[in-house]
């Protein structure tokens, strides 16, 4: 029996070691106790950067969104509502915007927010030299001048009613024109949100705590910390476990492993998805080739098999009022027998091969995406080969238009012209990535911007919309859902499908 | 003499061998597409206009020459400077200052139940071989090498957070010396998932190699001359085995710094591993460049230390 005395030894330090899951259980509430006193959301992204005017990251919006706010915002059926700005007025043709500010709003440094800062804040948001990736959306400005201490006025190079959505965005954030000239706002950001900045841990976290002057009312929420966990089903254990409150979520398989008692808030994202075409050149530069795309896409396959049926199949406005409907002006479901009759038109009854990217780094579903869309093409004969590539790589030849088709996940906007107008305006930034000029578009997309009646934007909106499925100039694929998991205790949380106001209603939310 | 001799040679081939690694990361990182502009912008870089990106390009130190950047960062480094992280801007010294006694704690507490476990069932399958001892620890050790870490632990965490709302490495990490009964639980459970494949490989090794030693003549003679039970088994069979027991642990050792990489995604926990996946993803060269660096080295040292321990533990390593 002594003999054996060191393998005992070895066994008992095992089995102690094993029977630490049986202890710990007692302290594992204590353990989220600790983090009672701050709300915790769990994301598998992480806040990039402080600066609001150079974020392009979603989590930087919505985080960032917290502490600043903007002259205008989008409510959550997408309509333009008062934020800092409480009225305002289009004159001299919708080409000069007046906004009223809101009164007594205080920054976090204690300053009051008036016109100064309005003006210091826009004109460093079209300043070259910052960087602002909204810069465009507000790029028929071309002077903002105070009008006295509460109100600002914006004059435009010719009539953009689109400019109060570029207003809303975070990039266009107002903060302190004394912090602007400091040149603080890349390091300690300082808003008039319900929260203030309190700390930040590259790739770790971002702290905020509830700021006590916040004119709509101090947040019931003491500390907010977004933390960064890698996996979407790590965020699903944390929030089983406690240690965080709320998982904001992207993958179906994940918040369906949630026991009924987590509150799952879901809402269609302010993007979508579309197999990008370069119609300029080669097969795709066939319009009866591009239209067999279309009428053999089974769109509801591949909501099915990209996102589990989590999404709509979708044209190309994808939300709000004018959201396209039917979703495509030709075949705005799958017809095969259609589809073919465009490949005779198009003098390739037998079919063509085309190959199309995917990235499944940007977006998980693409390569789901795509093989799905494989076999309903490959039905008529036409052959779609597939070629996935790392981000980097996708981003490169996406900006280069070095591709045939592209699965892209593209950000969406209420208005079509902010939308759009980047790819196929007369001052687009992307039209290389578009891959389709035609002087139809331009056109429209300026006669609906210029258009302030919400009868003639719908009608000149309902054209743009069918001239770029009727040409298909892309595939308009679907729109999925984006998920807020949130623990039993939580009231009051309500998910935006706005990026820049997503986590807004924080600032309603508490913990019983 | 022998052994400061083994300890220059090998620091020697440990500089050379750094140097290659540092090259080889610093050239296979400038062959993939992209860099920290493309991965900080994303499709955004499209809406600036030219002069905007060159700006950027020049913030973070994108556009010099190859060969004047690995200069740069090779000076640096030499100097003890490992550069600025290009996301977060922070100083990369600071960023591995805080996540590598994270992995090294995971590290040693994976290696050292490893050890327990692979060395005790060996032992205890060596001694009782075809018995029900032995079936024990075969199957121990056939679980630990079937089952990848990366399974086990996703396992184990959603079990864990799922039946007993536990999962103490979602709170925010903390220190040994700040709250060590959390930081225990925080570590433990990674800690154990990373083990059983080493304890596998090792009890394997152990196995094998007392049952080896056992048959030699030596062994036989020492029984006959009527050396105690324990003392045979730890004097005679376990100090010979201890050689190679001592090479698989050196080898897991070294394979166990990569297997942190998965388990801290996993488990949550900040240390090296994760800030090499983050690193990667956005193109942060400095930081990659850094953290691979310090993996390059921590195998070869102890690689280093198990040729120095040879000599400590068998003789005849140091004639020849």
């Amino acid at each position: 029996m002594k003999r054996f005395i060191g393998l005992r030894g070895a066994a008992s330090a095992l089995i102690a070691i094993s029977s630490v899951g049986l202890f710990s259980t007692a302290v594992s509430s204590s353990g989220a106790s600790a983090a009672g006193s701050t709300f915790v959301i769990g994301s598998v992204n992480s806040v990039q950067k402080i600066d609001p005017d150079v974020v392009t990251n979603f989590l930087d919006f919505s985080a960032l969104g917290l502490i600043y706010q903007t002259l205008v915002q989008e409510n959550a059926k997408l309509q333009i509502e008062p934020d800092l700005a409480t009225s305002w007025a289009f004159s001299n043709g919708n080409r000069t915007l007046t906004l009223q500010l809101r009164q007594n709003v205080k920054f976090d440094d204690g300053s009051t927010m008036n016109s100064a800062d309005v003006v210091a804040s826009l004109q460093r948001a079209i300043l070259p030299a910052t960087n602002d990736a909204s810069a465009s959306f507000i790029g028929s400005v071309t002077n903002i001048a105070a009008s006295g201490a509460n109100s600002v006025v914006l004059t435009m190079s010719h009539p953009d009613v689109s400019v109060l959505e570029g207003l809303s965005t975070v990039n266009m954030a107002i903060m302190p024109a004394s912090a602007i000239t400091a040149g603080t706002i890349a390091t300690k950001p300082d808003g008039t949100g319900p929260f203030e900045y309190s700390n930040w841990v590259a790739n770790t976290s971002f702290t905020m705590t509830a700021n006590p002057t916040y004119w709509g009312g101090k947040p019931s929420l003491a500390t907010v910390e977004i933390e960064t966990i890698p996996t979407e089903q790590s965020i699903s254990s944390a929030l089983q476990a406690g240690t965080i409150q709320m998982g904001l979520l992207s993958q179906p398989t994940v918040v369906n492993t949630l026991p009924k008692s987590y509150g799952i808030q879901k809402v269609m994202t302010l993007s979508y998805r579309a197999l990008q075409l370069q119609d300029k050149k080669g097969v795709l530069a066939n319009v009866n080739a591009r239209r067999a795309i279309a009428c053999a896409t089974n769109r509801k396959q591949i909501v099915q098999d990209a996102v589990f049926g989590q999404g709509k199949v979708v044209g190309p406005v994808p939300l709000g009022p004018y959201a396209t409907t039917p979703v495509s002006a030709i075949c705005p479901t799958q017809n095969l027998k259609q589809a073919k009759k465009y490949l005779k038109l198009a003098g390739k009854p037998k079919g063509f091969t085309f190959t199309a990217i995917t990235s499944t780094d940007l977006d998980s579903t693409s390569a789901a995406q795509a093989i799905a869309m494989q076999s309903e093409l490959a039905k008529v004969g036409i052959k779609m080969n597939i070629q996935n590539l790392a981000s980097a790589a996708y981003i490169q030849d996406w900006l280069k238009g070095k591709f045939q088709a592209a699965f892209a996940e593209n950000g969406a906007d209420p208005d079509p012209y902010v939308m759009y107008n980047r790819y196929f305006g007369a001052d687009a930034n992307y039209p290389i990535p578009a891959g389709y000029s035609s002087s139809s578009l331009k056109s429209l997309l300026l006669a609906g911007d210029e258009n302030s009646t919400t009868a003639g934007q719908v009608k000149d909106w309902k054209a743009l919309s069918n001239n770029l499925t009727n040409n298909a100039v892309w595939i308009w694929l679907f729109d999925s859902y984006d998920f807020a998991a949130l623990a039993p205790t939580v009231k009051g949380f309500t998910l935006s499908p706005v990026n820049s106001t997503q986590l807004a209603s924080l600032a309603n939310t508490s913990v019983s | 003499m022998s052994i400061i001799l083994a300890v220059v040679r090998r620091t020697l081939s440990t500089i050379v061998t750094l140097f290659g690694v540092s090259v080889i990361i610093f050239v296979v990182l400038r062959l993939l597409p992209g860099n920290a502009v493309t991965e900080s912008l994303g499709v955004s870089e499209g809406l600036l206009t030219k002069a905007q990106i060159a700006a950027l390009n020049h913030y973070y130190g994108v556009g010099q020459p190859l060969l004047q950047q690995y200069w740069s960062w090779l000076h640096s480094l030499l100097t003890g400077n490992l550069g600025v992280s290009l996301v977060s801007r922070e100083p990369v010294s600071t960023l591995i200052g805080t996540a590598l006694p994270v992995t090294l704690e995971l590290a040693f507490f994976a290696m050292l139940i490893g050890v327990i476990i692979g060395i005790g069932f060996g032992m205890w399958s060596a001694l009782h071989p075809g018995r029900w001892q032995d079936d024990i620890g075969q199957g121990i050790s056939v679980v630990g090498l079937a089952i990848p870490s990366f399974i086990l632990g996703t396992v184990l965490v959603v079990f864990m957070s799922s039946h007993f709302h536990y999962f103490p490495s979602s709170l925010p990490f903390v220190g040994v010396f700040t709250n060590p009964w959390l930081n225990f639980q925080q570590i433990i459970f990674p800690a154990l998932v990373l083990s059983l494949g080493i304890a596998a490989a090792i009890l394997r090794t152990t196995r094998a190699a007392v049952l080896e030693i056992s048959g030699l003549n030596f062994a036989r003679t020492a029984l006959g001359k009527g050396v105690s039970r324990q003392a045979f088994v730890w004097r005679h069979l376990f100090f010979n085995a201890l050689t190679a027991v001592t090479t698989m642990s050196g080898i897991q050792l070294g394979y166990l710094l990569g297997g942190t990489v998965i388990i801290e995604q996993i488990f949550i926990l900040p240390g090296l591993g994760r800030l090499l996946i983050t690193s990667i993803n956005d193109r942060d060269f400095p930081v990659v460049q850094s953290v691979v660096l310090i993996f390059a080295a921590g195998f070869v040292i102890v690689n280093m230390l198990v040729d120095v321990f040879y000599t400590l533990i068998d003789p005849r390593t140091r004639k020849r």
